[in-house]
């Protein structure tokens, strides 16, 4: 589904259009189970998050601008704030406990269709991710996957501040270049 | 006056903030930062955080996952169930007063109702609770502030709840009610910092079996079951 469908499916959700919502839900909902689940390592937390994303969108449509950037930017910008906000909570809460302290990412299997996501544009987006340094991958994946503020990044890799900072930055702007975002 | 960034100190923190990886007492002053900072300063740094986040939403392509087949159901039931609504009021009053207060406004909406159409418009929710026999009037403190009041009627299974100088919820999260009987905690609604005033009235429709009114404190515009920290709780008995 192109980004400017999306667009309009926001928009009629914010009308509270059920159809459009469970339209939306359709085209998104792998992208957005995949990346809560990667933060959270749960599949129960991640379901419940997921759900809670899917209501403040039904409750908040309104509030997406389209000056401001894309509808599915505005969604995992949404859900991924969501999914940080619970495993600071859950870490807080279990101290940091061994459920979160796996340190390797296991890889999602691949069962999500080529109607929702091309292969083309996962290998494309592969491709990308392998182009960056290890230290740039670290940096984004513990900030972004872990939920972690990149001053516990700086502390996990024994990095200063301005190292982690600029690497974050340096990645994703290789990144956004590799993959052509505007 | 000095600030705490410079410009470049700013830009170099757009990354971070835009993958929510600043603590929250630095997010905090960087936005009050930016909200005068230079024009051009800010422009770039919300440039940075808008590229990045559509940058993240094309790589989530690569970590796709199909949730259970189950959740959809969940999802869109919990939509179609969901008539939330929230009624703000700015007037400064007793607990009393306001509810008095409501009844008037639901009165003169009825009023309305009755010049523009013709046809028997229905009592409101408020109107239906005071004009019901059984109707019972609970009260307490909330302790971050302001006291909660709930006069409601089995007869009706409805209610009114009134709130007085209760203080808004911190930013990015919302009030939630939640009527809880045995069968666990029903949204009865949310409040963000907009809704929440010196005197704030909400309808409670579909008491059902519940025996205690809860407040939580929630992140964004709510959850679908109570996670945050309960702030009060009154007994609908």
């Amino acid at each position: 589904m192109s980004a400017a469908d999306l667009d309009a499916l926001l928009r009629r959700v914010a009308q509270r259009d059920a159809e459009a919502f469970a339209a939306l839900y359709d085209a998104t909902r792998s992208r957005v189970y995949g990346m809560v689940t990667r933060v959270l390592r749960d599949r129960g937390y991640s379901e419940e998050t997921t759900q809670d994303v899917y209501l403040q969108v039904w409750r908040s449509a309104e509030s997406y601008d389209p000056a401001s950037g894309s509808a599915l930017a505005w969604l995992l910008t949404l859900a991924h704030r969501r999914a940080v906000d619970r495993v600071r909570a859950e870490q807080a809460a279990t101290q940091r406990d061994s459920r979160y302290g796996a340190a390797t990412l296991e890889r999602p299997a691949d069962h999500v269709s080529d109607a929702v996501i091309s292969g083309e544009e996962r290998r494309r987006v592969a491709a990308c991710l392998d182009g960056l340094t290890d230290l740039q991958r670290e940096c984004i994946e513990l900030a972004y996957y872990r939920g972690m503020t990149y001053v516990q990044v700086s502390e996990r890799l024994s990095a200063n501040l301005a190292t982690v900072k600029s690497r974050m930055r340096d990645g994703l702007r290789g990144l956004r270049n590799c993959l052509g975002v505007r | 006056m000095t600030r705490p960034y410079s410009p470049d100190e700013l830009l170099d923190l757009a990354v971070p903030y835009a993958l929510h990886a600043l603590p929250d007492a630095e997010r905090d002053i960087i936005e009050s930062e930016l909200a005068t900072a230079p024009r051009v300063v800010a422009d770039a740094f919300y440039d940075e955080v808008r590229a990045v986040r559509e940058t993240m939403a094309v790589v989530s392509a690569a970590g796709a996952e199909e949730p259970s087949a189950d959740l959809r159901g969940r999802v869109l039931s919990s939509v179609a169930g969901d008539n939330v609504r929230t009624l703000g009021s700015p007037r400064r009053r007793t607990a009393w007063l306001s509810v008095a207060a409501a009844l008037a406004v639901g009165l003169s909406a009825v009023g309305i109702g009755l010049s523009q159409r013709p046809a028997a418009p229905q009592p409101s929710t408020a109107q239906q609770v005071f004009a019901a026999s059984d109707v019972h009037t609970v009260s307490g403190p909330i302790p971050a502030g302001g006291t909660a009041t709930v006069v409601f009627s089995r007869d009706r299974n409805a209610g009114v709840l009134v709130m007085n100088d209760v203080p808004p919820p911190s930013p990015g999260t919302v009030y939630q009610m939640w009527l809880v009987g045995e069968d666990g905690a029903t949204s009865a609604g949310t409040m963000n910092a907009a809704a929440v005033s010196p005197s704030t009235t909400a309808e409670l429709i579909n008491l059902g079996d519940s025996t205690k009114l809860k407040f939580t404190v929630e992140p964004g515009s709510g959850s679908t079951q109570p996670t945050g920290q309960v702030i009060a709780e009154l007994p609908l008995i």
